[in-house]
This record gives structure tokens, C-alpha cells and sequence, in this order.
């Protein structure tokens, strides 16, 4: 982008050829280096051998410039070769910086942005490009899904928004989206991190959680390069949950009957006469879990010549899920062209298609898997599936998790096309024109059939049924942009962006289902079957929800001798969500610098290779709302339907069931942002540290609302808090080249955030929520001023009943022995809701990562560490119980089962009762640290490789989670925003059976040709 | 000449894209108006007939609904009684038991569901009765349907009074925020309100439908529902006036006591109000009854959960050879009359009969026994409730034939068994009937409201823990208190 700053005139000079090649300070040939005549749009790039070759004016002088390299001018002179030694970027300051509509150096930048590489990513074993960003950007927190193919859940710099999308914005080539899932972490050349107000507040709409921008592999001029990039290997589940085994199990259940005499005190008979019969019983993890294969494999092409250049690539997983059965295969293509129209315009495009298909397994059976019982085998002696009907213990476990996945047969198909067509014309000296057209088009299928089967007693089927889901999306946003570029004497330097943008975001939606027809794995159920009477529409037909916004926005960029910085910006934002008074948003950001090292008082001092002071300050919005939050929709749901007549007449019912809030304003998120950041001993070392305070103002929040309402939804939106999250980040590197064989880096960030109400409309009132994952349903967490937004709350235990409790005079009347006893907070003599007080927070307060690379002549090793403390997780698997379920061996072992036994667990009447009610015992540290990531590679010399004509053959072997410290007593304490109740975020970390967690080991090979 | 060949090229490009940028500008108020999710708004809903007809289905359906018609029902309408136990397994819903021996404490689910469950349908009828009118319509059509949207408003909030003692009254829609918690009203303005309803709606129902209406509220209800108002009120003369009206309207007693409760013998000449419930072909969400499921047979295809059972007490209680009992009762290792073999080694020894739907009427992927009605108010009622305030009036004589035609009706064609009740003593008489109430609606979710109004708790339920002055209602939920910051007080005791 920058070569096309300069004014053309100078190209019709007297020209000569220059050739030459272009190598690092190992030897290595740079491929797509930018070669450029200074002052000029005359361009082009090294091939694959590092080779160029440009015609320019005999005094003109060449402009090397190569991501992470410092650039380089060479004058002509006359010479018609000229060969260059590019050095890694030493002054890093000089580094360019993808920001929004725009590049920048580092030095001009006055908000905090951090970039990564696209190959540190790309290297590890992850699917997901954003799970491969884990610990490697101070103040950014992601938390992986386990389930193949879905995304990991991202907040940067802490939860600004309650209702909602909380995740940052994507932006890839100019392209807005929501989930980068679609994305091969192959095709990404770099990420770039905008975390304050001022770097995203140019994205003003959609930036209140911060923006990600990432740019795809675009082509360089030269011969065809092929590359290969492959691995295959084997995914484990670590840290398993060992349960009670068959005889434990027996023996747990009989006491469960025990403690729970018939209605009228008369004891109920043990279920188990003699539990030791069992011995260890089924394993159902054992039997339902596997090592699971991953198979990935990439091929791509790239090259160009002057006129265009171009990189196709095509990308394939096979990942098997942890679940038998479970499989995710996706198919990726990523092509991208730019082409050269003269000198003044340049067209391109990037077109990226995804095929993707799944076999599903049900999310429920991780419940089944924690529940199910030991002593039921998976087949009886005749052959049929075990029944828990035939032990006594059908309840809550009323299932034999083998008939579930045998009989559950669910197929998801995605297909996607993302594209971006640009056209960048200079229309006059320093002033370009650029318009962008992209979109997104997808095609969601999910197709389950349940067939005739009879299994257990209740697992069976006297029916067929085939349900079909169709979810499309057409997603368009045009975007133009006018960029002016001036510079003065070299000491004023100037960048003026003015740009238009409009969108359109539309998903439409087609569920039907039909009972009694045979399985089809094609076609629309209208198509599919003659007796259309037999389908019935679940939704309405063509149901979509549709969304728009039109925006304006201006930028100056300018700086003074490179030593002091002024950067500002405006973005006005119109949503259709907010169609009406409230429909457009101005969003304002200023950010400033100064590079003390710039200073002529620095000149003469050694340590600091360059040092930046820089603060800045902004304003943006958040347009992600719930589709037309103040308009009240009519209910038409099935449950609607009245039954009227002998015989029978079925009458579709339609009303009012919900409120809405009568206004809702954009939700703004108003952030300041101090930073510092230097380089000392020629930046071998370089630190960086940021403080930041970021207030979401007009909060959009959900507060439950009184049941005597009537209403089905039961909270009401509205413009109804104020939040804040404060922190601090660091980040400190070290890089040397210690010798001409060895070389290393490491690297550590700490992101440290404090999130709290700072006001509710509900004003001293807490607000309650995540009773979803409760047994009873009772709330286990509370928003309430001055605290962080959903903490856990309950009961305090401070111990266990030895004996049962009289039923008056006492604490707690008619506790039985084996019961935790809670702590009376007010001391009125009597337990009740007013003792309930905080029990953690369940957002973490510090993350930090540690990531370290060595190379050693061929060999290169990368270990990356990462951690996340200062956190809670409830544990609600514990007493999510309506039955026998089975428990786990840690409780089991420590479970009170009499006087004496425990005074720190409780009996196995854990799910009842007031043992249920949210208390401390759930509430465990979420705190873990895990070797995140840990890669050896060695590169096969390049003398043996010139034989066969290939540049490059790289082998690894890498290993992703492969330790993980924690010492919470679930499968992982990375507990999602969409596990539980988590949906809601004031429902957030409670545990409810998760994808258990595991480690991909893998080996793979990259091959350049 | 290549050179102005690129300079038109730009020109055009920039041209080009500068005009459509301003025409899009041009046209941008339209454009960023889009109605997104194509629901009817509500402005567009309660403009038309079929409006009103669907809102006045969706309120008929919603009693049906799981908070409605399951668990919570059984929780706060039933468990109390000293004629049913837990059922299921010992570990399976234990909080069942802390409502049967009264240990319950307001933080449990059922109480919360029951509450948001009555006021949803009372939400519904407030939508009918806040925006019907404004309707050009039908105006015959237009007052029926206010006057069942009354009915039915009656009846939730004669089950929440019963069950919580005060508790808000909400009779139109929430202007604004300031109107969406309400504080306690006091009962007796509660049940003023509910009287005021049914007399309003009597005045306006029609007696009977024509075949496809049947289930909607009819006259007969209205006044039956309002004569038992009036009994827990202990208004005896308006119970007298209001059943005697209802004994003149043409209702009889089904004769088989047994086959009444069948699914194929819903809405016969007994009922006087039933929640219509059915299987629907292909639509198991609008098949949502769960009334029959939650309490039928355990361990069989097409049976249920086996909750809410018959206690050996009941079982024990009846009168020697009262036919009822075994209609009433399904007994581990019967054969029904439908045909259903009950294993002989199941959880329970009993289960509820009244609620048991043949198990070959099962269809995968529905809830077993969606297609059975609920029966709210039978003709039986109007006899004893008839009887019951004239011996309290003082005119016992006046008790004995209604009271007997129940019994006839029970004895069926065992002329043995039974025996008409000949008494006038008002006392033995009050007992007579207080045990006839028992037994002719044993399982129907009677007995433990009517024991309370009889004064009788802790004569009947002392035992299990009851205790006057607290247990007459339950604790109000929990949830409903602390997401009412305080407006919402507890039940004294809780």
C-alpha cells in the first residue's frame, strides 16, 4: 500500500535494468521481498529465490521493505545489479502495522496494537486460527471449545459487554465478521490486535470489544512457488475425572436410598443387595471416549509478474472428535489475485470457499458420561444393550450412553464463500481512492433422523423422524475510502483517510421436520418427500432477520521530526437496530506520542535503542444488540396451541408474551489508554507496558424480571449499567543471536484486569442469575454495584452435621447428618437467604503467557507457556442430580457416610435439598498453568535439498496442552461463555459437563518447492 | 496513447463509484429501515378477529403448559395431602418430600414455577381483556371472549391465593417500568377480585358450543367455579345459590366412574371445564401436556415417571368395597381394563389412575399421555359442594340427595356396597361429605386445599409436620423475593 504514495510522474526517467537477490543475515533468500524506486509506484517483489529484477531511472534509488526487516535504500547509481542483505527489524519502531483502513510505522502509532505473526499460529495444531492466539497478546483471554470445528470464546481487555456478542470484531481483508472459523490459520500472513479506543474507534460500530485484523496470504512476483504443509497426529483427553467405580458406585447409591426414606419415614430397600458383586463395572468414559486422529494437509502456489500476482491454496482437516463417532472434515480454499492496471490502479480480490461436514454427537453426553452408572454393562449376556431399568438406578441416568451414540445420527454441512473485490486508484499526487466490495454467503445444514430402534426401556423409538435446519446467511459491506498522504521537509508528515461505508448482515433461516419417512441425506424436506403433508415448519418459512448500517469516518495521522505524534479520528454510525430517535452514533478518538529517543538529548545515551511514550483516548459503540430490541413481536410459538372440539380440532394461538424495553441507545465504550514502550541494548530487549481504564457506558443488560409479570422472557433489556475494566499489561522480550549457529527469544506477557458494576438502574438491588446449571434452578451468581459483573454467590461452608438436626431450635432445622452446615452471616440464629455472601468471581484477573523460541543450526524449538489466575469456576456437575447418577472417585472417597467420616464433604445427598442451594463447596479456583504449545523442528540442509530441486523441507513434531496444572476437580476449568448458562454473561463459568479437555500431539512436514 | 487509455480507466473507476456512493447516500433513510426479524410487531397484532381468536387460544393453551399442569401442581396442589406419596425412586425429585412433611423452604424451584406459570396465563388473559375491546369485531363473539379471558383469570388466581395467601394483583398490562413489580396485595382483595370476574364473565358465557368450540368456559364453569370460590370463603349461601343454578343447566352424572377419566371419553355430560389436551400429529411442541407422563406407570413403553402416587393411607381409607378405589388406583401387577399389564416388580405399589392413558396410545417422541385431558371441575363437585353448604346452612335434609347421587353413581352395579348416607346430624353429615370430597376426587388434587379450608390441618397432616399459622400457605419463592429487591415480603414461619 505504501508504494502506491508517491506521485508517478518520476517512472518516465531514463531507465535501466537492475537485477539482483535479496538474502537475510543467515544466508537465506527472502521470498517477496518489496523492491520499490523511491518516490515512485514502480514495484515489484523477490521470487522464490530471492531474485528481482526492476527497470528504474540511473539516479533513482531502490526501497527494500520486508515485514519484520528493517527496510533498506540503496541509491542506482548506474549499477545494473545490486544484491542486498536484508537484518531483522533492529529499530522496531520502523516496523509497519496493519491498523484499520490503513498501515502504519510502529513509531507513529500512538494506541496499543499488537501484531502476530500468522505463522505462529499457523504452526500449531489448532483448526481454529483464534485458539492459536492463546497466551500471546497481553490482555486478550481465550478460552477454547473442545468440540471440532466450533470457536474458542475471545474478550479482550476484560467483559465490556453483558448482552450479547462479547467477542472483538474480525476484520480479514477489509471483510467484517463475527467467527474467523471459516479461515485456514495457513492462509493468515498476520493478526493484528487492536485493543485501545483510539486504534479501533475508526471501526466505531462494532468496535467496543476491541477489532482483530487479519490480512490473507497474498501472492509475490517471481516463479511458481509451491508450498506443502501437513501433519497428522492424535488427540488424548488429559486430566480425566476418575469416577466411583461399579462397587463404589453400588455402594454410594445404596446410602443415597438410605438417606431418603418413603414419604412416611418407613425406609426404602437398598437397590443393591451386594454392591461387591459389581467390582469395577463399566468405564464409561473408558468406552465412550478415544485417542482421537487429526489429519491436516495444505498445498499452495503462489507467484506473479509485474502485472499481477496471485496465491491459490487449498487446505484439508479430517479431525475425529474425542466422542466415537464424532468427525469434522473441512475443505478450504483461499485464492487471491491482484493485478496492475497501469500505473494508477490496481484491482484485486480474495475469495476464500469452506466445505465443511460434520457427524454429530449429542452435547448431552458428557452429561451421560458423567451420570451414567458403573455397575450397567454396555451389552447384556444376550446381546441387547444394558438397561438401566433392569438394575433400579433409571433415574436422572435412565440411559446407556453407548444406545445414545449408537442411535444418534445428526449430519452438519456448511458451506461458505467469503470474498473481497478492491480497486485503488491514485487519482492525483498522494491522494488514492480505494473501494472495497465484500460479502459473505453460507449455507448451514443440519439434518437429524431417529430411527426405529428399541434399546432400553427408555431409549427407543416407535417412529422415524427427520429433521432438516437451514440457516443462510448473505452478508455484503461496501466500504470506500479517500487516503491523502503529505509530507513536509521530511519533518511533517501527514496521512488524511475519509471514508464511506455501508452493510448488510441477513440470515435466513428453514426448519422443518416430518415424522414416519425414511432417511434422506439430500434435499429440502418439501422436495425430498411427495406427502408434503407430512412436513411441518417449525418456523415460520423464510424467517430472517435482517440488519443495516451506513457509516462516515475521518482520520489525521501526523507527526512532527518523528518525534511527536498526533492521531485522530471520528466515525458516525447509523444501525438499523436502532432504527428511530437513537439510529446514529458519533464515535471520537485522539491518541498522542512522543519518541523521547528521537530527542537530540538522546542522541548521545547507550541504553535505549528507542523508547515511546504514548496515551490516548476514545469513544465506540456497540451495534450488536438483539435484532430490534424495542419492537414488540407477536408470539406464534407451537406451545401456543389451543386444543378445542370432540373430536379434537387443533387452534393455532398467537399473543403477547414478552416485554420491550421502550428505548434502547447504543451501548459506548469510552477507554483511556497510557503506554510506554522502548527497546534497550539495540532492542534486544524491548518492553512494553500499557495502563488502560475502559468504561462501557448505557450498558446493555438483561435484568430478570418478576415472575408476576407474566412474561416468557423472563429478564427485560435495556440501557441499564455502567462497567468498567481496568487494568494493566506488560510484555517484555528478549531476542539475541548468540552465536552464527544459535539464536533465541523469549517472550512474556501479563494482562491484569478488574472488572466492576460501576452502576445498575436496579441501583442497590443485585441483580441474580445462572440458575440454569443448578439443580433447582436457584440463582448462583449476583451483579450488584461495586463488584465484578456476575460473581458467584451463596452459602458459606464452614463444615458438615455429624448428626441430623431437631426439626426447631437450631440453625438450621431438620438437617440431616451428612449435611453442610453454613455459615449464619448476620447471626439472627436461623440460615436463610440473607446469609448468602460472594464466593468468587468467575472472570479471570490475571493472564499471562510465556513464549520462547530457540534455533540451533537446523533446528528450531518453540515452547509457549500460558496461565490464567485470579479466578472461580462452579463446579454445578457436582449437584446437577435428579437420581443415581454416578459420582466422582474424589467425592466418593472423601464423602461423609456417617459420624466422623468427613467435615468437608457431604453425604451423597450432595443434589439435595439444601445441600443443592449454591454454596462455597462448588465454588472452586479456575486458576491453571499448561505448556500451551511446544514445537521441534528441523530443517533439512539446503545442500541436500538442491539436488532434488526443492528450497525447503521442514519436519516437526509438536504437542499442544501437553501438561496442564489445575487444581480444580472438573475435566477443565476453561468454562465458555456458551456452556451452562453461560449464554447469559451474568451466568458465566458454571460448569455443566464441558468438552473435556485434551492434547493434540502431532508430526508434519513442510515442503517448499 | 497507453497512458490515456489508464487515465480513463481511472476516471471512469472514480466516477463511477463517487456516483453510486452518493446515490447510496442519497437513499440511506430507507435504507437503514428494515423491519429485521419479520415478526408482526405488535402494533400490528389486535387489529382483526383472528387476532383476538388466536390470543384467546394462546391462553387456553398455556394451560397446558409444563408449570401449569406437572411438577408444580403436584408440588404445591397435591403433595401436602395425606393421599399421595413422592413415588418414582427414593433419590429421584426428593424436594417432593419436603412438601409432603412440610420441611419445604422457599428456595425450591416448584414454588417459583408455579407462580410464573399462573401469571403467564394471567398475562394472557390481561392481553385479551386490555385489547379485545378496542377490536371492531363480532361484538357478541368480542364479550364472550372477555368474559373467558375473565374466567380463566379467576381460576390462576384462585390457585396462587390458595397457595401463597397474598400475592400481586395484576389485572392490566404494565404501563412502564414503575408497573413491573408489584408488592403483595392482600387476599381479601384478591379474592374480591376473583369474584368480581366470575360474576362479570357468568353474566356473558353461553351454556354450551357447538361440537368444534367444545373446551372453551361456558356458563355452567363460571358459576361452578365460583360456588367453590365462595366455599373457601365459606360464603355458604352463594355456594347454595351458585350450585343449585349450575344443578338446573342439564349435567349429569357420567354412570361408569372409571371410564370417565379415559381419553376417549373426554368432555362428556359430567364435565364442566377440562384443559383440553391432545396428540398432534407431527407438532410434539404444541402436544405439550405432561399431566399423564409426570405420574403414570414407571419401567414400561408408553407408561411415565411415576410421580405424585397414591398412599397405602388412601388406599386403606375407603369404604369397604367402594368401587372408586380400585378406579382410582393402578396396583402394581394388575391388568387394566384397557389391557395394560402392570409389572408385578415395579418401583411403586401404586399409581394414579385418573391420569393413566392405555400405553399403546404411545407415540415416539411425544410425552406419554399428552392426549389426556385434565379435568378441572366435574359435576360431582356441584352435588357435594351443594351438599356441603346446605348442611353447613343448616339445612341438612336438604344435603342428603345431592351427596347420595354421588354415591349411587360410585356403587355402580354393586348394590352392596355404599350405602346411602341418611344422617341430618350436622356434624356426622359434615364428615360424611368431608369423606365423600375425599374419595370421589381422591388424586385430583382436592383433598389438600380442602382439608386446610376444613380447619382439619393439623388434625390430618399434624403428624407429617403441619402446623397452623404458617402451613396454610407456602413460603413465596425466593427467586420472585430477591428479584423484587425487597417488594415481595415472606409468609410468616418461611
Amino acid at each position: 500500500m505504501l508504494l502506491f504514495l508517491f506521485s508517478y510522474d518520476a517512472a518516465f526517467a531514463q531507465n535501466v535494468a537492475v537485477k539482483g537477490k535479496i538474502i537475510d543475515n543467515t544466508g537465506q533468500a527472502l521470498i517477496g521481498v518489496t523492491v520499490s524506486v523511491k518516490g515512485t509506484t514502480t514495484g515489484t517483489q523477490t521470487d522464490v529465490n530471492g531474485a528481482f529484477s526492476i527497470n528504474a531511472p540511473a539516479n533513482a534509488t531502490l526501497r527494500f521493505t520486508y515485514l519484520g526487516y528493517a527496510t533498506q535504500e540503496t541509491p542506482v547509481n548506474g549499477q545494473t545489479s545490486i544484491n542486498i542483505t536484508l537484518l531483522p527489524q533492529t529499530n522496531e519502531l520502523q516496523q509497519i502495522v496493519v491498523i484499520g483502513y490503513g498501515t502504519q510505522r510502529k513509531l507513529d502509532v500512538t494506541g496499543s496494537i499488537t501484531s502476530v505473526k500468522g505463522a505462529d499460529v499457523a504452526k500449531q495444531a489448532s483448526p481454529n486460527a483464534v485458539s492459536g492466539l492463546q497466551g500471546k497478546v497481553a490482555g486478550v483471554q481465550i478460552t477454547n471449545n473442545g468440540t471440532p470445528g466450533k470457536s474458542p470464546d475471545i474478550t479482550i481487555r476484560g467483559l465490556g459487554t453483558i448482552y450479547g456478542n462479547t467477542k472483538p470484531l474480525f476484520v480479514v481483508d477489509g471483510v467484517w465478521y463475527d467467527d474467523i472459523s471459516f479461515l485456514n490459520p495457513q492462509d493468515i500472513e498476520s493478526f493484528s490486535i487492536l485493543k485501545d479506543a483510539s486504534s479501533t474507534a475508526i471501526y466505531g460500530i462494532r468496535a467496543a470489544n476491541g477489532v482483530v485484523l487479519i490480512s490473507t496470504k497474498r501472492g509475490a512476483k517471481g516463479a511458481p512457488v509451491i508450498n506443502y504443509n501437513g501433519y497428522v497426529g492424535v488427540q488424548a483427553v488429559t486430566n480425566q475425572v476418575k469416577m466411583a467405580n461399579g462397587t463404589e458406585y453400588a455402594t454410594a447409591v445404596n446410602e443415597l436410598v438410605a438417606l431418603n426414606p418413603k414419604s412416611d419415614g418407613t425406609p426404602n430397600p437398598p437397590i443393591f443387595s451386594d454392591p461387591a458383586s459389581f467390582g469395577t463395572g463399566t468405564d464409561w468414559y473408558k468406552q465412550i471416549l478415544r485417542k482421537a486422529f487429526i489429519t491436516n494437509h495444505e498445498i499452495s502456489v503462489s507467484g506473479g509478474t509485474d502485472k499481477y500476482t496471485y496465491n491459490y491454496s487449498f487446505g484439508y482437516l479430517d479431525q475425529d472428535g474425542l466422542v466415537q463417532t464424532n468427525n469434522y472434515k473441512r475443505y478450504t480454499l483461499h485464492l487471491s489475485n491482484d493485478f496492475k492496471l497501469g500505473k494508477a490502479v490496481k484491482l484485486g480480490y480474495t475469495a476464500s470457499g469452506l466445505s465443511s461436514t460434520s457427524r454429530d454427537v449429542p452435547t448431552t453426553i458428557f452429561g451421560q458420561l458423567f451420570g451414567a452408572a458403573p455397575t450397567l454393562p454396555v451389552r447384556k449376556a444376550n446381546g441387547g444393550y444394558g438397561d438401566p431399568n433392569d438394575y433400579g438406578t433409571g433415574d436422572g441416568n435412565n440411559y446407556n450412553p453407548q444406545a445414545t451414540i449408537d442411535f444418534y445420527n445428526q449430519r452438519s454441512k456448511n458451506k461458505r464463500v467469503t470474498y473481497n473485490v478492491y480497486g485503488e486508484v491514485s487519482i492525483l499526487k498522494n491522494l488514492k481512492f480505494r473501494s472495497s466490495f465484500g460479502g459473505d454467503v453460507s449455507q448451514a445444514e443440519v439434518r437429524t433422523f431417529v430411527p426405529l430402534y428399541q434399546a432400553t426401556v427408555k431409549q427407543f423409538s416407535n417412529k422415524t423422524n427427520l429433521n432438516v435446519d437451514h440457516t443462510d446467511v448473505r452478508n455484503w459491506i461496501w466500504e470506500n475510502t479517500l487516503t491523502y498522504d503529505l509530507k513536509i521537509n521530511n519533518d511533517h508528515k501527514l496521512t488524511a483517510l475519509l471514508g464511506y461505508s455501508a452493510l448488510e448482515n441477513v440470515t435466513r433461516q428453514n426448519d422443518a421436520q416430518a415424522d414416519n419417512v425414511p432417511f434422506s441425506s439430500k434435499g429440502n424436506l418439501q422436495t425430498s418427500f411427495p406427502d408434503t403433508a407430512k412436513v411441518n415448519y417449525l418456523a415460520t418459512p423464510g424467517r430472517q432477520i435482517r440488519s443495516r448500517a451506513l457509516s462516515q469516518f475521518a482520520r489525521v495521522n501526523y507527526s512532527y521530526k518523528d518525534k511527536y505524534l498526533l492521531n485522530a479520528s471520528i466515525r458516525r454510525d447509523g444501525a438499523s437496530q436502532f432504527y428511530g430517535a437513537h439510529t446514529y452514533g458519533y464515535f471520537p478518538s485522539v491518541g498522542a506520542g512522543w519518541v523521547v529517543t528521537n530527542e537530540d538529548f538522546m542522541k548521545d545515551q547507550q541504553v535505549f535503542s528507542n523508547l515511546k511514550l504514548r496515551g490516548s483516548w476514545g469513544k465506540v459503540g456497540n451495534s450488536v444488540v438483539p435484532i430490534n430490541p424495542t419492537v414488540q413481536v407477536i408470539a406464534t410459538d407451537p406451545y401456543l396451541t389451543a386444543i378445542f372440539g370432540n373430536p379434537s380440532v387443533v387452534y393455532p394461538g398467537a399473543s403477547i408474551n414478552s416485554i420491550v424495553p421502550p428505548s434502547i441507545v447504543w451501548e459506548k465504550t469510552v477507554s483511556a489508554d497510557f503506554g510506554i514502550e522502548g527497546g534497550l541494548f539495540s532492542n534486544k530487549l524491548t518492553f512494553e507496558a500499557d495502563y488502560y481504564n475502559r468504561e462501557t457506558q448505557d450498558a446493555i443488560f438483561a435484568i430478570p424480571v418478576a415472575g408476576s409479570l407474566g412474561t416468557n422472557n423472563s429478564s427485560i433489556i435495556g440501557n441499564q449499567a455502567s462497567i468498567r475494566n481496568r487494568g494493566f499489561e506488560f510484555l517484555v522480550s528478549w531476542k539475541d543471536q548468540a552465536s552464527k549457529d544459535f539464536s533465541y527469544s523469549i517472550s512474556a506477557n501479563l494482562g491484569i484486569n478488574t472488572n466492576k458494576v460501576l452502576n445498575v438502574i436496579t441501583g442497590n438491588n443485585p441483580i441474580y442469575d445462572g440458575g440454569a446449571g443448578i439443580a433447582n434452578g436457584a440463582f448462583a451468581t449476583r451483579t450488584v454495584v461495586g463488584q465484578p459483573i456476575g460473581q458467584f454467590y451463596g452459602y458459606k461452608v464452614t463444615g458438615i452435621f455429624q448428626q441430623d438436626q431437631p426439626s426447631t431450635g437450631v440453625k438450621q432445622p431438620g438437617a440431616k447428618g451428612g449435611d453442610f452446615i453454613y455459615q449464619d452471616t448476620n447471626n439472627d440464629g436461623i440460615i436463610d437467604s440473607r446469609d448468602r455472601v460472594a464466593l468468587g468471581s468467575p472472570l479471570p484477573k490475571y493472564n499471562y503467557g510465556i513464549n520462547t523460541s530457540f534455533t540451533y543450526k537446523n533446528f528450531d524449538l518453540a515452547i509457549d507457556f500460558q496461565g490464567v489466575t485470579g479466578v472461580s469456576v462452579y463446579n454445578a456437575n457436582l449437584a446437577y442430580r435428579f437420581g443415581n447418577e454416578n459420582f466422582t472417585q474424589d467425592f466418593y472417597d472423601h464423602r461423609w457416610h456417617g459420624a466422623g467420616t468427613s467435615t468437608t464433604y457431604p453425604s451423597v445427598n450432595i443434589g439435595k435439598n439444601s445441600n443443592a442451594a449454591p454454596n462455597s463447596f462448588y465454588v472452586e479456583s479456575g486458576a491453571y498453568f499448561r505448556v500451551r504449545n511446544a514445537q521441534l523442528g528441523y530443517t533439512l540442509p539446503a545442500s541436500l535439498l538442491s539436488k532434488w530441486k526443492i528450497s525447503k523441507i521442514r519436519v516437526f513434531a509438536n504437542a499442544q496442552n501437553p501438561i496442564n496444572i489445575f487444581g480444580y476437580k472438573g475435566f477443565s476449568p476453561e468454562i465458555g461463555g456458551t456452556v451452562g448458562d453461560g449464554g447469559i454473561v451474568t451466568g458465566r463459568g458454571i460448569d455443566t459437563s464441558v468438552y473435556p479437555l485434551y492434547a493434540i500431539y502431532n508430526f508434519g512436514v513442510s515442503v517448499t518447492f | 496513447m497507453k497512458n490515456s487509455k489508464n487515465l480513463f480507466v481511472r476516471k471512469a473507476l472514480v466516477l463511477g463509484l463517487i456516483a453510486s456512493t452518493i446515490s447510496f447516500q442519497s437513499c440511506k433513510k430507507s435504507f437503514l429501515d428494515v423491519n429485521p426479524a419479520q415478526n408482526t410487531a405488535a402494533t400490528q397484532f389486535f387489529k382483526t378477529q383472528d387476532d383476538a381468536t388466536k390470543a384467546v387460544n394462546a391462553m387456553y393453551a398455556n394451560l397446558h403448559e409444563w408449570n401449569n399442569i406437572a411438577f408444580a401442581p403436584i408440588a404445591v396442589e397435591s403433595m401436602g395431602s395425606d393421599d399421595v406419596e413422592k413415588g418414582s425412586t427414593a433419590s429421584d425429585a426428593t424436594f417432593f418430600n419436603d412438601y409432603h412433611n412440610f420441611t419445604i423452604t422457599a428456595g425450591d424451584a416448584q414454588l417459583g414455577g408455579f407462580w410464573k406459570g399462573q401469571y403467564q396465563t394471567i398475562n394472557f388473559a390481561n392481553q385479551i381483556l386490555t385489547n379485545v375491546p378496542g377490536i371492531s369485531m363480532d361484538e357478541a363473539l368480542k364479550a364472550r371472549y372477555l368474559a373467558e379471558a375473565k374466567f380463566i383469570r379467576a381460576y390462576e388466581y384462585f390457585r396462587l391465593v390458595r397457595a401463597f395467601g397474598d400475592v400481586p394483583l395484576r389485572i392490566t398490562l404494565p404501563k412502564d417500568a414503575s408497573e413491573y413489580n408489584l408488592p403483595r396485595t392482600p387476599k381479601d382483595q384478591v379474592w374480591a377480585q376473583i369474584e368480581k370476574d366470575l360474576t362479570e364473565a357468568t353474566t356473558v358465557l353461553p351454556q354450551s358450543y357447538a361440537a368444534a368450540d367444545i373446551g372453551h368456559v361456558t356458563k355452567g364453569a363460571a358459576l361452578t367455579l365460583h360456588a367453590k370460590v365462595a366455599m373457601y370463603l365459606k360464603k355458604w349461601s352463594d355456594v347454595a345459590t351458585y350450585t343449585t343454578a349450575v344443578m338446573g343447566m342439564g349435567y349429569s352424572l357420567y354412570p361408569d366412574y372409571e371410564q370417565m377419566f379415559r381419553t376417549t371419553h373426554k368432555n362428556n355430560q359430567e364435565s364442566i371445564f377440562e384443559i383440553q389436551c391432545a396428540l398432534i400429529p407431527n407438532n410434539p411442541a404444541a402436544s405439550n401436556s405432561q399431566y399423564s407422563q409426570v405420574q403414570g406407570v414407571r419401567g414400561v413403553t408408553g407408561g411415565g415417571w411415576g410421580f405424585n402416587v397414591p398412599s397405602p393411607e388412601l388406599a386403606a381409607a375407603y369404604e369397604t368395597g367402594d368401587p372408586r378405589r380400585d378406579a382410582t388406583i393402578i396396583f402394581r401387577g394388575e391388568t387394566t381394563p384397557e389391557g395394560d399389564k402392570i409389572p408385578a416388580t415395579g418401583d411403586n405399589p401404586m399409581y394414579n389412575q385418573k391420569s393413566y392413558v392405555p400405553f399403546a396410545l404411545y407415540v415416539s417422541g411425544f410425552n406419554e399421555g399428552c392426549q389426556q385431558n385434565k379435568i378441572v371441575l366435574r359435576y360431582a363437585d356441584v352435588l357435594l359442594m351443594n351438599a356441603e353448604a346446605n348442611n353447613e346452612l343448616g339445612n341438612s335434609g336438604a344435603a342428603l340427595g345431592p351427596l347420595n347421587q354421588v354415591r349411587t353413581r360410585a356403587r355402580g352395579v354393586n348394590a352392596g356396597v355404599l350405602p346411602n348416607v341418611v344422617t341430618t346430624d350436622q356434624a356426622a353429615l359434615r364428615t360424611a361429605i368431608y369423606n365423600e370430597r375425599r374419595f370421589e376426587f381422591a388424586m385430583e388434587f382436592e383433598r389438600y386445599f380442602d382439608v386446610i379450608r376444613q380447619g382439619r390441618g393439623t388434625a390430618v397432616f399434624g403428624a407429617r409436620g403441619w402446623k397452623a399459622g404458617k402451613n396454610e400457605v407456602w413460603p413465596i419463592p425466593q427467586t420472585e423475593i430477591d428479584l423484587s429487591g425487597g417488594a415481595l415480603t415472606q409468609n410468616p414461619g418461611y
